[in-house]
């Protein structure tokens, strides 16, 4: 991943984050459907986070490939991970 | 979207730039079978086979100012979201109907939302289509058919504030007949 990560949003109700997400932001979800990938698009976000290893469906890991939309795992939930990355941001 | 009723007018208004003359909006829900059903019928323009496959996609849209369009997508995944279903039927010259089946009790169900509102929004914005709206419950039935009021107003616009108003207050009571009185958002 080459995108510099300057920000964090955290949200699941993908009508909601496609409105507020920063640009340029890590963004944590449990959601790994195409229509994240078409919200990660649109807000122009660095990089979808999925939190707590929530699934990321086959449509939307194509659907990414094809927009350069990079997709992170993690184990962590959204709450320590966002504090991990907050101490890294103020680095 | 946080009310399933602004999923309800994003679609009407596709109705609307379809050219419809007549929009069904149906909203059928029972506690006892389990499940929310909402339809919106119209008699637009319609679309082919592809053009259905294009609105589903979430990174097809017409519209120039951006590359994505959301609207029916995040539709279907509340619907799907349920465990419900989600099913789109159109004919070229015919019209489109847009169905989506919830179950009910799921944990990520979303609400209903002001669905009267929507109607009333529908009619205000559009006093020239015409809007027949059914809800039923468990309880019961109720229907608001736009053409009816008409002939009752003889030659008066629907978006009148005295209509809107009488409008409002049937919705009003005809939900609450219909759910017991319960509060219905």
């Amino acid at each position: 991943m080459e995108r510099e990560i300057t920000d964090c949003y955290i949200g699941d109700l993908l009508s909601w984050v496609m409105g507020r997400a920063p640009e340029d932001s890590a963004w944590l979800t449990v959601m790994g459907n195409i229509n994240s990938i078409a919200v990660a698009t649109l807000a122009d976000v660095s990089c979808i986070v999925l939190v707590e290893n929530a699934a990321l469906d086959e449509n939307a890991r194509q659907k990414a490939e094809l927009h350069d939309v990079t997709i992170l795992l993690t184990p962590e939930n959204s709450y320590r991970f966002a504090v991990k990355l907050s101490a890294l941001l103020a680095e | 979207m946080r009310e399933l009723s602004l999923n309800v007018m994003d679609v009407a208004q596709n109705s609307v730039r379809a050219e419809a003359s007549l929009v069904r909006i149906t909203v059928e829900e029972s506690d006892r079978e389990d499940y929310l059903k909402i339809a919106i019928a119209d008699d637009g323009c319609g679309m082919t086979e592809e053009q259905v496959q294009q609105v589903i996609d979430p990174f097809f849209t017409t519209r120039t100012t951006r590359k994505v369009g959301l609207g029916v997508p995040l539709f279907k995944l509340s619907a799907e979201q349920t465990g419900g279903s989600f099913e789109i039927q159109s004919r070229k010259g015919v019209g489109t109907t847009t169905t989506a089946t919830y179950v009910k009790s799921h944990v990520d169900m979303t609400p209903l939302g002001d669905i009267n509102s929507t109607v009333e929004i529908l009619i205000r914005c559009n006093p020239g289509i015409d809007f027949v709206f059914t809800h039923s419950t468990d309880q019961g039935t109720f229907t608001l058919d736009t053409r009816e009021l008409r002939e009752v107003l003889d030659g008066v616009s629907l978006d009148t504030p005295d209509v809107l108003e009488w409008i409002r207050a049937y919705l009003s009571e005809q939900t609450q007949i219909i759910t017991g009185g319960a509060d219905n958002q």
